[in-house]
């Protein structure tokens, strides 16, 4: 019995040696953050929470950690999955705590120091405070920042972990939020083809189809899925027939106005062929199928985007040469750099 | 060097004294101290008990209330020279809640002086909320275990108030939920209200006034908007009906009365 417990004695001795690496705030460094140079300007106040070494693993740890959900086992990264430029791959809803699901499809999670607006609807404004709603939702992680943070107060490699990260407050709400924004600030996809082409880097070339399917789009999406981010940040409502069975009103469930029903935020299109399914409620499977629902699925409705309507018909007219010319385009907006980066990678 | 001081300490003293002679018959207020505003929460002429018996509004509908906090902030002072005195931003966020009984704030380090009106925001302005982290600090915690934080916006509620309801047409008692606060970034329900003191408050190092405010919780629904819960029972992010509740809101509160002392008595 002695002998056990000197082994589980030992065990515990291990494990805290292990997490040397939060040595203290004194060894903390800030990281280099540099802005893309085709990205617009970031919106992120950088200043009042600049990225740093211990932060970003802490908000790492945090990110990756079920302890933040009500059953132990959802994690922020149980969602997003870096695979599929952190969205949550083949499930058109997102599934949360004790296998419930929600009624909205998870967007992705890159470059959101960029935007503005957080969510399909701007629940909120601003990034740090975004993580309250999974956390809080009693269909995504069922928690409450109370509970989160008496876990997280009880545990000692995170008491070292904030200390390290921060100069003030150890583990606080203030800080578990900046550490979370912390990593995703970092989490930035600017290297896919597209990006090397339009910067003229390494030489990369466009091919004729794809030269021909960034024209179209530039003709035809980019009014809203504007600048190398892919999205203006404004809510639309691009002509998706409601939903019966959720009626989800989109960026009016916020703001209370008739006039935003069925708004929702334009998504940004980086890494779109990773990010299946597509719009809001996940209901297409393919970017084919999307295509086909701007030429020909759109129903009118009082808040339909006024540049989708063309004189008696409504939609995009799109040939079957755009069409491909357009999947051409999209696919070269996949960033390997950014799936494949050990930075941001849960192992 | 100490001889000067030896000199000029009878001078310096002179000066103080012909100084307060200015005003020989009002007392001279030195130091800080502290300011206590405590909200009595009432409706119409009563007070306000939770979960006791119905409240007849001008509506004709029957309120049972079991609920009422709300979010006080970004507290000012205004003296008898007009001198304004504003609480440090980060300390001036408060949830009062008739629940836990926690209707008393306190405003610590006020400086001295005979003060007349009171200036405060009901609910968290876009200013702080667009802080975010940084900003919140151990707010959110508050608010959250206030029942003042909605779920799925990351945003706060400014009022919280619920109870039951009958009315001619509703003849079930009916719960009824008022939840308001801002919009996203779509709808901005912040307001600030300034209300005078009608006896100056006097603040020094001996002296901690208390100022009684009386919030009217009729006024919520009943106010110079009127809101009919038959009509709608839940009001939450409603564009039209919750700016009414927030301008009815910002007008709910009056000064009952000042107790000047050391701040011991009510
Ligand atoms: C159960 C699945 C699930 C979990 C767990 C989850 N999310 Fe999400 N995430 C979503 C969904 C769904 C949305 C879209 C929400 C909406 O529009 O209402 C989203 C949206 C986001 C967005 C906004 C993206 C944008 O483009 O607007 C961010 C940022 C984000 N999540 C971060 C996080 C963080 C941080 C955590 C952990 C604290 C987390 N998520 C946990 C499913 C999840
Ligand atoms: C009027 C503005 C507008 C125009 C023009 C527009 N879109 Fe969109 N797009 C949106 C909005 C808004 C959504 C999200 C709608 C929803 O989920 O309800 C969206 C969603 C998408 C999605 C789904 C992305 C995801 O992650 O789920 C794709 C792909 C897309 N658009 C591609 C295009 C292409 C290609 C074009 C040009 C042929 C185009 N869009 C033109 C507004 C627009």
């Amino acid at each position: 019995m002695k002998f056990l417990y000197s082994i589980l004695m030992l065990g515990v001795f291990m494990s805290c040696s292990n997490d040397d690496e939060y040595a203290s705030f004194a060894e903390n460094e800030q990281l280099a953050f540099t802005v893309p140079k085709n990205f617009p300007e970031m919106v992120y106040d950088i200043e009042s929470n600049p990225p740093t070494k211990f932060g970003f693993e802490l908000g790492k740890k945090l990110f990756y950690d079920g302890k933040l959900s009500s059953n132990g086992f959802i994690s922020c990264g149980f969602c997003h999955e870096q695979r599929f430029a952190f969205t949550h791959h083949g499930h058109q809803f997102s599934h949360g705590v004790n296998d419930l699901s929600g009624t909205r499809n998870t967007p992705s999670v890159a470059n959101m120091a960029f935007l503005n607006e957080f969510s399909w609807d701007g629940a909120t404004s601003h990034l740090d405070l975004f993580p309250i709603i999974p956390i809080t939702n009693e269909v995504e992680m069922g928690e409450t920042m109370t509970g989160v943070m008496t876990k997280i107060q009880a545990d000692r490699e995170y008491q070292r972990a904030f200390e390290a990260a921060f100069e003030e407050g150890g583990v606080s709400t203030e800080n578990f939020l900046k550490a979370l924004s912390q990593f995703m600030v970092m989490m930035i996809s600017s290297n896919s083809k597209y990006d090397k082409y339009i910067r003229g880097e390494d030489g990369v070339q466009f091919t004729e189809k794809e030269a021909y399917g960034l024209d179209v789009f530039n003709e035809k999406c980019a009014s809203c899925h504007a600048t190398d981010l892919f999205t203006d940040s404004s809510f639309r409502n691009n002509g998706l027939p409601p939903n019966p069975s959720l009626n989800d009103l989109g960026r009016a469930e916020v703001s209370g106005k008739a006039s935003d029903n069925y708004k929702f935020k334009v998504p940004s299109l980086r890494n779109v062929a990773l990010t299946a399914p597509y719009m809001h409620d996940g209901r297409f499977g393919s970017l084919e199928s999307v295509l086909n629902f701007y030429t020909r699925g759109m129903v009118d409705s009082p808040t339909l985007d006024e540049t989708l309507r063309n004189g008696e018909e409504l939609g995009i007219p799109l040939d079957d040469e755009e069409k491909e010319g357009l999947l051409a385009f999209l696919q070269t907006l996949t960033d390997d750099t950014f799936i494949n980066d050990k930075r941001f990678s849960e192992y | 060097m100490k001889t000067i001081y030896k000199l000029l300490l009878p001078l310096f003293s002179i000066i103080i004294l012909v100084g307060c002679s200015d005003d020989d018959n009002m007392q001279e207020l030195t130091g800080e101290g502290i300011v206590k505003l405590s909200f009595d929460n009432a409706v119409g002429s009563d007070d306000l008990l939770l979960g006791s018996s119905g409240y007849t509004n001008s509506q004709n509908e029957v309120l049972t209330i079991t609920r009422l906090n709300y979010i006080v902030s970004n507290f000012t002072l205004t003296n008898d020279k007009g001198e304004k005195f504003t609480y440090p931003k980060d300390d001036s966020y408060f949830v009062t809640s008739e629940e836990t009984g926690e209707t008393e704030i306190s405003l610590t380090n006020i400086p001295a002086g005979r003060y007349v009106s009171v200036t405060f925001g009901i609910g968290v302005d876009q200013e702080k909320y667009l802080q975010g982290a940084e900003g919140q600090g151990t707010f959110l915690a508050k608010a959250e275990a206030t029942n003042m934080m909605w779920a799925w916006q990351a945003g706060y509620k400014f009022l919280n108030f619920e109870g039951t309801f009958t009315s001619q047409s509703v003849t079930e008692p009916t719960n009824f939920k008022v939840h308001m606060g801002s919009h996203g970034s779509s709808l901005d329900n912040y307001k600030e209200v300034t209300l005078n003191l009608g006896t100056e408050a006097l603040v020094s190092d001996e002296m901690t006034p208390i100022i009684h405010l009386v919030a009217d919780a009729n006024a919520i629904l009943d106010g110079a908007n009127k809101l009919s819960l038959s009509e709608q029972a839940v009001i939450m992010v409603s564009e039209e009906k919750s700016p009414k509740v927030a301008a009815n809101v910002s007008g709910m509160f009056t000064v009952d009365h000042v107790h000047n002392g050391t701040g011991d008595t009510h």
